[in-house]
């Protein structure tokens, strides 16, 4: 008898199983159709309740219990992972609540009813703490509803977030990736993690996920910073306190500080949009600069800014904020409700200081100004806004003064055009055009304040130079005691070749203007002779020079001379496009090399040497000193430019680093000369 | 104003000679006047001295202010390839005077140094270091200058007689200037 009933109990397990896809079928059905079902089970369940009975008298109690719990839970699990697949775009938990409402509580109901409801649930709850702080008013189908249902609710309901969070949690790093598609995801999790407590499962599981799929080689540095800041995104809504979000995100603040390009990713991100971004991610438009201001625009007014939110949401939200920190929460770093969590302060937190993020900016705001045809400055001075909101106007200052300057040029240039007489000054004759100085804009910088420009020698034709030199003179008249001093390698010449059977127009630098300008009276050259009249290292012409190989213009052959080449002006069209297809690719890596600037790092660089000849030159004369002796004598004595303003933290990583290149060595926490 | 404070403070012959006594108070004496009215200008001097020394990075020679006085150097001098000094490292003191660089430095061997132009107490008896210096050398050259000296002493006028006369026998004075020699 007793088998019999066993067998009863399997085959309602699997009929539930078979069931399962009909019953999904039928989740939203209405009170009716609940009945219909009720109904149609009704047998079943006094069938099951039966064996239950009997089995309970025989002294199985926790066994039957243990059985049909199983059941409804591996049925609960499948619909889970049924509802929530992996679309993150819609809101599961409601779903999975009706019809834990709908199913298995009806199913309970019945089976309680038919038990007499005399049901022993202390055993199989007591350990469960209840989430939900009042009893659910609505029952449907039934209106009193027991003590042990209301346990059973409980239970199944705090299975159902924590099956739904472990399947969150596991795909977190591809629900990050869609954000903000996939907000509705993050929502749930979050209302799981509130009643599961289980936040360190999720930082553990993201962090090894991201560990393996983020931070490796193969990941470019601005899709790891494009996920850093959706991690930051997402994981302020989950835990809006930051203590999570401050586990998981150190990882990949420590890789990214591994990478040279971070700084200047940053900085691209921050200023240039996706714009800048070669992979294309992220969506089209504004500079992250802008996004957070709307952000924190917005937050000050709703505190969230996803359109998302229905009034509940939002009053869920607002009854919310109350809570008290997390256990983890530490308390040093203020009480969260007054804290709000900082894009660009996490983005700074990578580079360590706003200093060599403005640095870095700074640098590449010279280069786009010094590149700039009109003076139109506007999306420049929109950044710089918002750069001072984010991170203060002192710091900001020098960015600023380059501004003005390219604001002032303006004026200035087009105060001198206006106070020239025309077209007499500069008669001279150019190609046979007449060249004045309407052709030319100058951009006026106080070099102190912009970055080191790099210098470097050129000869300009005579006519052009003779324009420059009347351009400040005028300056010197208008401006005294001011004085021009051009820097002829820089900015950018618009030029128009023309052959006989067609004209070409180029916007180039002015030292490859300058070189093309010397095939105009005699059409080949070697490279000696022409680095001579263009005053161009002979090295940095044969790089330079390849622009216009590689355009056609000109064509290069070995010379009489092992490193001396013959160039000679291409007339003929035919020969021009397989020579223009064949050099693209050794035109992009030579534009890489040239920019204007000196870069940070090289700054830096430059720094440094001066550092270290500064310590070997103590270390030769004291033999040994400690870290602080040569930090307190850099600072005594390195005063000149660059003066000496690293930190002692600083220091000690470059010492370290000339350990490392066995300059040094350390015994005893000092350091010597290596030998 | 300068003028005075020297004579005070610098009543000591610039002779190579000098007792070694007074010569370690004079190099303490710049110490009390490096606040003096033209400190200034000397102390701009003297850094832009240091910075230069620093990114010459002449072979064997290099200084370095001691402590946190810049008026008081320490010095550092390897002996040049193919002289007996070779391979060598002497250490000097360059104490400047406040009216630096119309005065020349007083500079001395901070350990023995063997040789015809140095005395047992480390005075160097060098044309530039008296009456022949100029406002124009500078840390640098006097290093270079000392450095050359190793090599190519003035046997004429020494002040280790006993040095000049080995000076004939190089293989005698190398053994000499090894035997005699204490790291400092």
């Amino acid at each position: 008898m007793d088998e019999d009933y066993e067998d009863g109990h399997r085959f309602h397990i699997d009929d539930q199983k078979n069931k399962r896809n009909l019953e999904i079928g039928e989740m939203d059905v209405d009170g009716s159709n609940r009945e219909t079902i009720f109904l149609k089970n009704n047998y079943l369940v006094k069938n099951i309740g039966a064996v239950v009975r009997d089995l309970r008298s025989l002294g199985f109690t926790s066994m039957t219990e243990d059985a049909y719990a199983s059941a409804i839970f591996s049925l609960l699990k499948a619909k889970v992972h049924n509802l929530a697949g992996d679309d993150y775009r819609a809101l599961v938990l409601g779903s999975i609540k009706d019809w834990i409402q709908a199913v298995p509580l009806q199913f309970l109901h019945a089976l309680l009813a038919y038990l007499g409801d005399s049901f022993d649930c202390d055993s199989m709850s007591s350990g469960l703490k209840s989430p939900l702080a009042s009893r659910p008013s609505c029952y449907p189908g039934i209106d009193f509803p027991s003590e042990g249902l209301v346990r059973w609710q409980l239970r199944l309901e705090y299975f159902a977030y924590e099956t739904l969070q472990d399947l969150r949690i596991g795909k977190l790093f591809e629900i990050i990736v869609d954000y903000p598609d996939s907000y509705p995801a993050i929502q749930d999790l979050k209302q799981c993690l509130e009643y599961t407590g289980q936040h360190s499962k999720l930082v553990d599981s993201f962090i090894s996920s991201l560990r393996y799929r983020l931070l490796t080689a193969g990941a470019s540095t601005y899709d790891i910073l494009h996920q850093y800041v959706s991690t930051i995104k997402a994981l302020r809504i989950i835990d809006p306190t930051g203590v999570f979000l401050e586990a998981v995100g150190e990882p990949i603040r420590d890789y990214l500080r591994g990478r040279k390009d971070t700084i200047k990713c940053i900085v691209t991100m921050l200023t240039d949009g996706p714009g800048g971004n070669p992979s294309g991610l992220g969506n089209a438009g504004d500079s992250l600069l802008e996004e957070l201001n709307r952000d924190s625009e917005n937050q000050e007014s709703t505190d969230y800014d996803d359109d998302i939110n229905s009034d509940d949401k939002q009053a869920w939200i607002n009854a919310e904020r109350w809570e008290p920190d997390p256990v983890e929460a530490d308390p040093s770093k203020g009480s969260r409700n007054r804290r709000k969590i900082d894009v660009l302060g996490m983005m700074v937190n990578i580079i360590g200081s706003k200093d060599q993020l403005v640095n870095e900016y700074r640098v590449m705001l010279a280069e786009k100004l010094l590149n700039k045809f009109d003076y139109d400055i506007d999306s420049e001075i929109r950044t710089l806004e918002l750069l001072k909101i984010h991170l203060g106007e002192s710091s900001i200052q020098k960015c600023e003064i380059m501004l003005n300057d390219l604001i002032d040029s303006k004026r200035t240039n087009a105060n001198i055009k206006a106070s020239l007489p025309q077209p007499s000054l500069s008669g001279s004759k150019l190609g046979g055009t007449d060249v004045s100085l309407d052709i030319l804009d100058a951009t006026i910088i106080s070099s102190n304040f912009w970055p080191t420009i790099q210098a470097e020698s050129l000869n300009i034709p005579a006519s052009v130079d003779q324009l420059l030199c009347d351009y400040a003179k005028r300056f010197h008249e208008i401006k005294t005691p001011r004085k021009l001093l051009w820097k002829k390698n820089l900015g950018t010449v618009k030029l128009e070749l023309q052959f006989e059977d067609r004209n070409m127009q180029f916007t180039v630098t002015p030292v490859h203007a300058a070189i093309i300008m010397q095939f105009q009276e005699q059409t080949s050259w070697t490279s000696k002779n022409l680095a001579a009249a263009t005053g161009i290292p002979v090295d940095t012409l044969n790089r330079r020079i390849n622009f216009w190989i590689s355009k056609g213009i000109l064509a290069g052959s070995a010379g009489s001379d092992s490193d001396d080449h013959v160039f000679t002006i291409v007339d003929d069209m035919n020969t021009n496009g397989l020579i223009h297809e064949s050099s693209e690719g050794l035109l992009a890596a030579d534009e890489e090399g040239e920019r204007s600037v000196a870069s940070v790092e090289e700054q830096l660089r430059k720094e440094m040497t001066v550092y270290e000849k500064f310590i070997i030159g103590m270390l030769t004369n004291f033999g040994s000193m400690a870290l602080d002796r040569i930090h307190n004598t850099l600072k005594m004595f390195c005063v000149a430019e660059p003066s000496y303003d690293k930190s002692l933290q600083q220091l000690q990583s470059f010492l370290t680093g000339l350990i490392t290149e066995e300059k040094l060595e350390m015994r005893d926490g000092l350091y010597f000369l290596k030998k | 104003m300068p003028r005075e404070n020297q004579d005070v403070q610098d009543n000591i012959p610039n002779t190579p000679a000098a007792p070694a006594p007074t010569a370690t108070t004079a190099t303490k004496k710049p110490l009390l006047v490096a606040k003096g009215p033209d400190g200034q200008s000397v102390l701009k001097r003297l850094q832009s001295e240091l910075m230069a020394l620093m990114m010459c990075g002449d072979p064997g020679i290099s200084a370095f202010p001691e402590g946190d006085n810049i008026f008081c150097w320490k010095g550092t001098i390897t002996g040049s390839k193919d002289t007996v000094f070779e391979g060598m490292v002497y250490k000097l003191s360059l104490s400047f005077p406040t009216d630096y660089p119309f005065k020349p430095p007083k500079v001395k061997f901070e350990n023995v140094c063997f040789h015809p132009n140095v005395d047992l107490n480390g005075a160097i008896c060098l044309d530039i270091l008296q009456d022949k210096w100029s406002s124009a050398y500078d840390v640098r050259t006097i290093l270079l200058s000392i450095q050359s000296l190793l090599g190519e002493p003035n046997n004429d006028s020494p002040l280790n007689t006993q040095a000049a006369a080995l000076w004939v026998n190089q293989e005698e004075f190398r053994k000499m200037v090894q035997k005699t020699y204490k790291p400092a």
